[in-house]
């Protein structure tokens, strides 16, 4: 019988993305090729070696079904599945495809996702569908988060000022990486300055609404030397996922100062991987920052610092590029935007160049062990991937 | 005996200055201010405040009626009083009727109600509510006049405990003056044609034949009477009428039209609500409505220490009117309004659906798991905490605390200056529910955790061309 997870089972052999940002000259179609013929360059192989797909996508308006990606690709008949959960879409669709290869089923395949946000005119996430509850009020994303904040102030003592230096952290990071969004460091009043979006988040503290396509080629680790890095070839850890409601606001002891998804799948992706100790194990993670506070909480159920700690730590330095662990060095979602769809698999390009010791951006020195996370919905979903350098 | 055992009434939180509406259209200035629904709100959900205010205290299974009374109904076709009916709870075995079309709509149900009452033996109490929202044409003199609100009464058979004012009987004229009127498809705004006409052969002639045909059928003189309570939508013509009919300045109500205007189809209610604040033991009353003829009717105290245990427990008019605030401009009114015409973002929606969580939407019902003690909201099948299954419907309170909260300025793919606050409350007695807040002025200082808000029954949106209605919250106006 087999061993259980898929821990050493799963390579990545290549990695793409495309440029994140306001794309208008792109449409769903074009990201999509764009990302897949990176990631297909960087692993070396052809399109026919790819035998299924998983795509990532959040909105019907990006695409249905695996038509999507094979009308993009013009590749016909080859089993490709349209994963959607929240924003953890890209990195479930990357788990679906770990899962075919740690399985047996498939040898090479690709995990990729996508999101054409701009082209709907829509300030903020364009609505979420209604659940079949036609008049119960629908928060905005920010507020969503917004509610954690609020809850986070009066718990943790925390303020608008803790928050802000998570935005100046990240666009710090994401100034130096050739495919940001937003390549351009903010100052702490300017973030604090911002026009409100959803009270007490403003705009620096939420992620922009950006186009983009991210792409990974699995394989198993026998096969993998024979690709294009040879013997430096990622190494698939652990991937855990874990659903709770769409609708916290109805769970009468929801505290609202952490997502039991993120600390629920963090316990399952470290047992998994063998971390006991994930702030000294793990160099550096990508970590969902959607919003400025969800990384701050983020931190603390992924167990990088104790509860209530997150603002003192990263005060200290604990969470910059070259501190104890490195959070989102790349710049993450405040900096790329935050395409939904492929989000989850643009994190996992980042993490595995990380631990290749090729990052775009800022470069954790020496790193060895790196993690994605995406958190979705209403905290609903989260995602939390582990990889490590093939040594 | 058959008369009044509670009653209730709804002033929205607003006020217009008249001030405003002369500055904002160069007319003389007239005194007073007139009351203002809010954009959210119209003769439904109104009714469905003076509905819980009038019943408050009472058990709701021993209400077999609600007759509801307005010119401004949501629907042409549907009526309103089974939907208020459902949002306050009341049993299913009851009669539930809509009176319409004439601002005597009130007094016509009030009648009815007396008329169901004293002929079924299995019929002991119907709730009558009168709610209007009118929308006079800006830029006339209506404007100064018509407003908005609502009022109820419940109308019982009982002992003289039980009946606080006892109907003895009641005066009906009918009579055809084609003023005021508004066509039901093609009009926005209600229409007058010659005013002065209006007044003399419609509402003058009318309301003295009926009020002189009520004295007349029960041998009242005018000094017989305590409480002299008539529809008026013009102070001049109160006293005119007050004259004629040789009351004196105590006998006859206050003028509650220069401080809230003229509310439509409850006013008279809330004249006759307003003159119960002083009563005397045993005092008769003459009280009447008009509309395309009018009704009197003759009462009589039956428990002066009743009403005043009522006006105690009750918003009533008194609370109503302390808990309202002045519109800062004449825009602010134009926008609640909606009389400029936006883009607005309209929610999907499906009766099916609605009908199907009917219990949570409506009459606010969530549940108890019979396993953990948990009470949730809204209803589902399988506990959220312990997946219990062996669960009860229960009725959740309409007030509670603020557990967190954001001020939203993205509404529906829209950014908005002024912010919606969306507020995560825990009920009173159990349950958590997400509720968006209106009616607050300064989210931004006002808001907190922990702040106090009460639930009111609002209309949402328009989705799949039908009101979509739910609870918002709002800071504390002061209902029990």
């Amino acid at each position: 019988m087999a061993v259980k997870g898929i821990k050493d089972k799963v390579a990545i052999i290549g990695v793409g993305a495309s440029k994140f940002g306001e794309l208008w000259d792109d449409n769903q179609f074009s990201l999509l090729i764009k990302s897949t013929d990176d990631a297909m360059a960087d692993a070396g192989v052809k399109r026919d070696d790819i035998e299924a797909i998983w795509v990532g996508i959040q909105y019907y308006f990006t695409g249905l079904s695996g038509g999507t990606v094979a009308d993009a690709l013009k590749l016909w008949g080859k089993p490709i599945t349209r994963i959607e959960n929240y924003c953890a879409s890209g990195m479930d669709a990357f788990r679906n495809a770990c899962n075919a290869v740690a399985s047996g089923v498939n040898d090479v395949v690709l995990a990729c996702g996508v999101e054409k946000l701009l082209d709907e005119g829509s300030k903020g996430l364009p609505g979420f569908r209604e659940f079949g509850f036609p008049v119960l009020p629908m928060p905005s994303a920010p507020a969503m988060f917004s509610f954690a904040a609020t809850r986070s102030f009066k718990e943790y003592g925390w303020t608008r000022e803790d928050l802000a230096r998570v935005a100046v952290k990240n666009h710090d990071n994401g100034s130096h990486h050739p495919k940001a969004h937003f390549r351009k460091q903010v100052s702490l009043d300017a973030v604090l300055k911002a026009p409100m979006i959803a009270d007490p988040l403003g705009r620096f503290d939420c992620c922009a609404m950006s186009d983009g396509s991210a792409a990974l080629i699995l394989t198993r680790p026998e096969l993998a030397p024979s690709y294009a890095h040879g013997d430096d070839y990622v190494i698939v850890k652990a991937n855990a996922l874990s659903v709770y409601t769409n609708m916290p606001w109805y769970s009468p002891n929801f505290d609202f100062t952490s997502f039991p998804s993120t600390t629920t799948a963090a316990k399952l992706a470290y047992k998994e991987a063998g971390i006991t100790n994930p702030r000294k194990e793990i160099d550096c993670a990508e970590v969902h920052d959607c919003f400025t506070i969800t990384e701050l909480l983020n931190c603390q159920d992924l167990q990088f610092c104790e509860r209530g700690q997150a603002a003192e730590e990263l005060k200290n330095g604990t969470f910059n590029w070259d501190g104890e662990t490195a959070i989102n060095p790349s710049g993450g979602l405040k900096s790329f935007g935050h395409p939904i769809g492929a989000t989850g698999c643009r994190m996992l390009y980042e993490v595995s160049k990380q631990v290749q010791g090729r990052a775009d951006g800022r470069q954790t020195p020496d790193a060895k062990i790196g993690l994605a996370h995406n958190l979705g919905g209403a905290y609903t979903v989260c995602s939390v991937t582990i990889l490590s350098q093939n040594k | 005996m058959i008369g009044i055992k509670s009653y209730g009434a709804y002033l929205p939180r607003y006020l217009l200055s008249r001030k405003l509406i002369a500055e904002a259209w160069g007319f003389p200035v007239i005194p007073g201010n007139k009351t203002v629904a809010n954009f959210d709100e119209d003769s439904v959900t109104m009714a469905v405040e003076a509905g819980m205010d009038c019943l408050w205290g009472f058990d709701k299974s021993t209400i077999d009626g609600l007759y509801f009374a307005t010119t401004t109904q949501p629907y042409l076709e549907k009526n309103s009083a089974s939907l208020i009916a459902t949002v306050l709870d009341l049993k299913k075995d009851i009669i539930s009727m809509d009176f319409t079309d004439s601002i005597n709509a009130g007094a016509a149900a009030l009648a009815r109600a007396f008329d169901t009452i004293k002929s079924n033996e299995d019929i002991k109490n119907i709730i009558v509510i009168a709610s209007d929202k009118r929308e006079p044409e800006p830029s006339t003199m209506s404007e100064y006049v018509m407003s908005d609100g609502a009022a109820a009464f419940l109308i019982g058979e009982g002992t003289n405990e039980d009946v606080l004012v006892s109907i003895e009987n009641y005066f009906s004229v009918s009579d055809n003056v084609t003023g005021p009127w508004r066509r039901t498809a093609s009009d926005s705004f209600v229409r007058n044609f010659e005013p002065k006409h209006e007044a003399k052969y419609g509402y003058i002639n009318n309301i003295t034949a009926a009020m002189k045909g009520i004295m007349d059928k029960n041998n009242l003189k005018p000094e017989d009477l305590g409480i002299v309570v008539y529809y008026y939508n013009n102070p001049g013509l109160l006293g005119r009428v007050s004259k004629m009919l040789k009351f004196s300045q105590a006998q006859i109500q206050d003028s509650l039209f220069f401080t809230l205007g003229d509310t439509g189809t409850p006013f008279c209610f809330m004249l006759l609500i307003t003159a119960l604040k002083r009563v005397k033991p045993e005092q008769k009353i003459l009280f009447a409505g008009y509309g395309d003829g009018a009704i009197a009717f003759y009462m009589k105290i039956e428990n002066d220490r009743g009403i005043r245990n009522i006006k105690k427990t009750r918003m009533g008019m008194i609370k109503s009117e302390k808990s309202m605030i002045e519109l800062k401009n004449y825009s602010k009114f134009i926008d609640n309004r909606k009389y400029l015409v936006k883009d607005r973002y309209i929610r999907k929606s499906s009766p099916v659906t609605i009908w199907r969580d009917s219990a949570s939407i409506y009459p606010m019902h969530g549940i108890r798991c019979n396993s953990c003690g948990v009470v949730q909201y809204p209803i589902w099948p399988i506990c959220c905490e312990c997946g219990g299954r062996d669960l009860t419907e229960i009725p959740l309170k309409l007030k509670g605390k603020i557990f967190t909260f954001a001020l939203d300025h993205l509404v529906g793919g829209g950014y908005y200056s002024i912010p919606t606050p969306r507020c995560v409350i825990d009920l009173d007695g159990g349950g958590r529910v997400l509720c968006n807040m209106t009616e607050c002025e300064n989210p931004e200082e006002e808001v907190k955790i922990d702040m106090e808000v009460e639930l009111t029954f609002r209309k949402v949106h328009e989705g799949a061309k039908f009101m979509n209605y739910y609870w918002k919250c709002r800071p504390v106006r002061g209902r029990p």
